[in-house]
């Protein structure tokens, strides 16, 4: 009884994600329409260095919908979020230099594994956003080595280095968090206070 | 016909643009599904995700080999050996982010937004000495070439530390020989 | 006398007609897609037509492998069934046409015509993709090797990929992916073990068997695979197997003395082994070296796809099925078609990286029949229809068919060791594998690698 309810529910809910998508995809637009109307108003006050980065409205919008949809219940946050990351990475570079792309990407991603290395309670977790991290680096680095260095590789040649250390980082990472789980029970960061005070 | 050759052009001027935007489009909800997603196995499958589309980007840069070790070593060994320890710590028992303070969670966007806008910042205010040159097709040969003389040393001592971390890998997750006798007793009884 | 001949006879003349239906349906696509497309529109004016074209020789190894690996597949599955009722003195399956010839088409029609379950409390989505994620790599696995195994055809020329081997070796490892997202998302015990086993056996396994792909590549000094295969021609001396190409100097000194029209034997051994005994050393310890490491690479490449004695994951009398307990249809179906097609593609690339390619294994001033031999009395006789075959409509490329003969046998053979292991040997326990594996299989292949790294100083290659 309670499965079928729970159904019937998820059922109704379906519908959420795509008004909600859509929701975004229209306050984005009217927010970069707003955006710029505040950028000449911010020009005509004078504050022309803040003035010259219009996509930083863009940005600090897509940060809100991003909270919003934070603070919003239910399994449709990660679309939402998705969409909105999405659109403001591609708001953000899409007359930019290819390479300002690959590195607001890798940028983009070393952030994503910022946040969940801070607010992620399970150890592996933070794990897996320290190596998403190492990841978005390697990026980095392989863009320069084609864009910058085409002739000596040597933005490859570190990334070899980074993924060598992040293999070692994982194998001990994984073997200390076993350990710790071996003794006491949970993967929980908050609770790995032995060594507080 | 001419609007047709137009629009050819224009993509096959922006082919890498669009390569970079499907790959991003794959990578940027799989970053997110790691840390988001309830089911934890699920995520730590979702990275598999990333560092696939990362492999495609290194494919579009040009870095063969690079992108076939992301696949090996990444993709493949360090996110099974992450999805094997997820599976050994009892995933079920967490119940995550619902129970996390919402200052430390907002704390953490908040560093997050403002390092990745402080980066995108500098981004564009910087003009960035691209080089035309054209990549040598078999860069691998650099690479080796690179790892054996300008970069020995520290290749010797990345081999080093996989050694040592190795060696401190299998002694951590080594279970004590008591608890392993009292298991095989228990299981004797 | 042998007791079941006329079962042999049987199964050989089963194996030809199935052989010669795949290659008939391999090449007429490819013949069709590749070469009389492309030709029909060549006089064509409209640019539409000349894109067409060039789709069409584009995606020519694309269709190749596609129909190449269900038909082969089912091949493999009748093969194994018969090879295995041979060994065990039954008779294998023989109702479904003639001799159970149609056998596994009945079997592959069943399954897709059953109902596709997805069992309650599992992942949807991921026991979904489990079985793609399984299957997809195999078929970017074979692309690269296609024009390995037919004499470099411009047909399955496909953009240069200066990594070949790592790129089909990349793809050979994504598989055990499926496996651990199938066995999770099942949400059932035995399927969970048989992935949990799986992974922990495919990441012990692929060190030394890439470590032996390593140590031939540096022995050929490349990693394409087309060189690697091209390097090797000219007889069985030359493979890779028998030293990496250390016996090539043996091979010209032996042609030297039977034409005695080349140059004198001594200046050769000197061309190729200039340090004497020295030399002679090198070449003994790069042949075992080698041979050891062919050992090493069959039994990695068995644990990698989960064979017999390797089958862990899917211990049938430990774990019911393993990681496909609750696969049914079209699903248990993909995952039982990339099961087979690892086993072919691992022994093609055993093929192409130890036994020559698609090289005939006899050394050339050995060879009255060597096949440019065999060819032109033919040509003789039919060169009108020859001449039209080849030349006119390009239906018949000799290089090609020889060498994708010799790569069907050969892989056959393979195929036919692995079915004899399975019918002979008992499964590993979990802990032995890991022993094995960790404590055996990967120290030896570091001391053969560094043994090669210096016995290869003392030799010229491929002068």
């Amino acid at each position: 009884m309670i499965k079928e309810n729970e159904n019937v529910k998820a059922m109704n809910s379906s519908a959420v994600p795509v008004s909600i998508a859509f929701a975004v995809v229209v306050v984005g637009m009217v927010g970069v329409y707003v955006c710029g109307h505040l950028v000449v108003w911010l020009q005509n006050l004078g504050l022309n260095s803040f003035a010259s980065y219009p996509e930083l409205f863009v940005f600090i919008a897509i940060i809100l919908l991003a909270m919003l949809a934070a603070a919003m219940p239910g399994s449709h946050r990660i679309s939402i979020i998705s969409i909105a990351a999405f659109a403001g990475f591609v708001a953000l570079t899409y007359n930019q230099e290819i390479l300002i792309k690959y590195l607001s990407l890798a940028a983009l991603l070393f952030s994503i594994g910022m946040y969940g290395m801070v607010a992620s309670r399970n150890a592996v977790r933070v794990l897996m956003s320290i190596e998403l991290m190492l990841n978005a680096v390697n990026l980095n680095l392989v863009a320069f080595a084609r864009y910058v260095d085409p002739v000596h590789v040597r933005g490859q040649v570190f990334a070899i280095f980074i993924l060598t250390v992040a293999a070692a980082e994982a194998a001990v990472g994984l073997a200390i968090v076993l350990a710790i789980y071996r003794n006491t029970a949970t993967v929980d960061m908050e609770k790995f206070n032995l060594l507080k005070w | 016909m001419e609007q047709f050759e137009l629009l050819t052009n224009w993509a096959q001027a922006n082919v890498e643009s669009f390569m970079l935007y499907l790959l991003a489009a794959i990578a940027i909800p799989c970053a997110f599904s790691v840390l988001f997603d309830r089911a934890i196995i699920r995520s730590g499958f979702f990275l598999i995700g990333v560092f696939g589309a990362i492999s495609g980007l290194f494919l579009i840069l040009q870095a063969q080999f690079l992108a076939l070790a992301q696949i090996m070593i990444y993709a493949v060994g360090i996110t099974l050996v992450v999805v094997i320890a997820l599976m050994l710590t009892n995933a079920r028992l967490e119940k995550e982010f619902s129970s996390i303070e919402p200052t430390e969670r907002i704390g953490g966007l908040l560093v997050a937004a403002l390092f990745f806008l402080t980066i995108y910042l500098a981004l564009r205010s910087e003009s960035w000495p691209v080089s035309s040159l054209q990549m040598r097709a078999d860069n691998v040969l650099q690479i080796g070439v690179a790892l054996l003389t300008n970069y020995a040393l520290p290749f010797e001592f990345a081999s080093v530390l996989l050694l040592a971390a190795l060696m401190g890998a299998i002694l951590l997750a080594k279970s004590d020989p008591k608890e392993t006798e009292n298991v095989t007793g228990s299981l004797v009884e | 006398m042998i007791p079941n001949a006329a079962e042999i006879r049987k199964l050989s003349v089963l194996s030809f007609s199935w052989l010669t239906v795949i290659f008939v349906a391999v090449w007429g696509v490819c013949w069709l897609v590749g070469i009389l497309i492309p030709a029909l529109l060549a006089n064509s004016s409209f640019d539409f037509a000349r894109a067409v074209s060039e789709i069409c020789e584009a995606i020519t190894p694309l269709l190749a492998v596609m129909v190449f690996i269900p038909i082969n597949a089912m091949f493999m599955v009748l093969m194994e069934r018969r090879v295995l009722a041979l060994f065990t003195r039954r008779n294998g399956p023989n109702r479904v046409g003639p001799d159970g010839a149609l056998q596994t088409a009945a079997d592959a029609i069943k399954l897709l015509l059953k109902e596709d379950i997805t069992p309650t409390g599992a992942d949807a989505a991921m026991f979904t993709l489990a079985p793609i994620i399984f299957f997809a790599p195999s078929i970017f696995g074979a692309i690269p090797l296609l024009a390995a195994v037919t004499n470099n055809n411009k047909l399955f020329q496909i953009a240069d990929l200066p990594t070949g081997i790592f790129f089909v070796l990349a793809a050979s490892s994504i598989p055990v992916v499926g496996i651990v997202m199938g066995g999770w998302a099942s949400n059932n015990k035995y399927s969970l073990m048989g992935g949990l086993r799986s992974a922990a056996q495919a990441i012990s396994y692929e060190i030394p068997l890439v470590l032996s792909i390593i140590t031939i590549c540096l022995l050929a000094g490349t990693l394409d695979v087309v060189s690697i295969a091209k390097q090797q021609s000219g007889g069985i001396l030359n493979w890779n197997i028998l030293g990496g190409g250390a016996l090539t100097g043996l091979n010209k000194a032996i042609a030297a003395f039977i034409s005695s029209a080349g140059p004198p034997i001594a200046e050769v051994i000197k061309t190729y082994y200039p340090y004497g005994w020295l030399s002679l050393i090198g070449v003994i310890v790069l042949c075992l070296c080698t041979i050891i490491l062919f050992g090493i690479y069959l039994i990695g490449a068995c644990a990698e796809i989960n064979r017999i004695p390797f089958d862990l994951p899917e211990a049938e009398s430990e774990l019911v099925s393993g990681y496909n307990t609750e696969y049914s249809g079209i699903k248990f179906a993909i995952f039982f078609l990339a099961e087979f097609t690892n086993l072919f593609i691992v022994s093609t690339i055993a093929v192409v990286m130890f036994l020559g390619g698609g090289d005939c294994p006899l050394p050339t001033w050995l060879n009255p029949l060597s096949y440019p031999a065999v060819y032109i009395p033919l040509t003789n006789i039919l060169s009108p229809i020859l001449s039209l075959l080849i030349d006119k409509i390009h239906l018949i490329n000799p290089d090609t068919f020889w060498a994708a003969l010799w790569v069907i046998l050969k892989t056959y053979s393979l195929v036919f060791f692995a079915i004899l292991v399975r019918g002979t040997l008992p499964r590993f326990r979990i802990d032995q594998l890991m022993d094995f594996g960790w404590k055996r299989l990967v120290p030896i292949t570091l001391v053969i690698f560094v043994l090669v790294a210096f016995a290869r100083g003392v030799i010229n290659f491929h002068v």
